[in-house]
């Protein structure tokens, strides 16, 4: 099949950041991350009193190439999928969750986090999250892109590899 | 096939490059990684054996810069050449907006291109895409080796109807590098909003 382009904006993309958002408050992890499949960001936010995060990309990037390992393993064994994914540290925490087909859920967390919470209000959030995506990818937004983007980005393709 | 960022304005594609092991795939990004400026790359990723072959993949996001009020960024991987990471390669292509072919031109190498291509076609099929559907550059690499194949022998296994731009690389040194990479992503953008 091929991969759909899950696009969130407007107010599918606000309700997005409010469920990150409430993730954060009910589970006290530092942030908070809606990613695709692809491993890219599609929404983000950190706890107000977190450090600088590491870089994004490098987050989104690894924690999508590990659940689809993570999926074709389930799938080895004759599962369907296996689910939430826990990853714990000395200090730090990853919890990865699907937001439906085409979309992953990450909270990072450090020990003061619950690990009770985290697993609960996750799910919960993961599930609010798939139900946006369905949503976002039954109505996508057309972009409006024309001929003048690709010549603009052309010009900074010259820029960068010249 | 890219991914859009309605709310960042960000637009982002993902290019992916392939082919048989010890090609030089990964010199490749390392090259671009030492010569991007800072600023317009981020991280590189790298999740390698210790002998330094591919286990997974690499990884290497780079700006563009702002085209049209849309922060524009190239996602790089490499897939692990080796023949028994099948599963891994058919994984990384996800969602793939384009691909670079790097080939070797080592003569005895010239059967694991062949065989590193008719793989492609055979994974990108499980997410029902044709090579034919996607932009698709190939480097042929190593034209520094001694005994290296004329690049038409090389072409011949690969991509025999001659489909695809050809771009000839010595990726040790940075030769052709930037080259496919700047055609690959001239073609990736040149399918923005065609609704291909």
């Amino acid at each position: 099949m091929v991969e759909p382009s899950l696009v969130l904006y407007g107010a599918l993309y606000e309700e997005a950041l409010r469920v990150l958002e409430e993730a954060l408050r009910e589970t006290g992890a530092r942030y908070a991350l809606l990613v695709d499949r692809k491993g890219f960001v599609l929404a983000h936010k950190e706890a107000l009193w977190a450090p600088k995060p590491p870089p994004l990309d490098s987050l989104a990037t690894l924690a999508a190439g590990n659940a689809a390992a993570t999926q074709a393993l389930a799938k080895l064994l004759g599962e369907a999928r296996f689910q939430e994914q826990v990853l714990q540290g000395e200090r730090m925490g990853l919890y990865v969750d699907e937001a439906g087909e085409h979309a992953l859920l990450l909270l990072v967390f450090d020990e003061n986090a619950p690990l009770g919470k985290v697993k609960l209000h996750g799910k919960r959030a993961a599930e609010a999250l798939a139900r946006l995506a369905e949503e976002a990818l039954a109505h996508p937004p057309k972009l409006h892109l024309d001929t003048e983007y690709r010549e603009e980005a052309k010009a900074l393709l010259d820029e960068l590899f010249n | 096939m890219s991914t859009i960022n309605f709310a960042n304005r960000e637009i982002n594609f993902k290019i992916v490059y392939y082919g048989p092991g010890l090609s030089g795939k990964t010199t490749n990004l390392k090259w671009i990684y030492g010569k991007i400026p800072e600023g317009r790359k981020g991280e590189m990723v790298s999740l390698a054996t210790e002998d330094e072959r591919t286990l997974f993949f690499d990884f290497l996001p780079l700006d563009l810069g702002e085209v049209k009020g849309f922060k524009t960024r190239f996602h790089l991987y490499t897939v692990p050449g080796q023949v028994f990471y099948n599963a891994s390669r058919k994984l990384i292509l996800r969602g793939v907006d384009g691909i670079v072919f790097v080939a070797d031109s080592a003569p005895n190498r010239l059967r694991a291109n062949a065989e590193s291509m008719r793989n492609m076609r055979e994974n990108l099929a499980e997410y029902g895409l044709k090579v034919e559907d996607l932009p698709v550059v190939l480097q042929v690499n190593k034209r520094d080796l001694p005994d290296a194949l004329p690049v038409e022998m090389v072409r011949a296994v690969v991509d025999p109807e001659g489909r695809f731009p050809v771009f000839e690389a010595v990726a040790t040194e940075g030769k052709g590098v930037f080259e496919t990479l700047k055609e690959v992503s001239r073609l990736v953008l040149a399918r923005v909003g065609s609704g291909a």
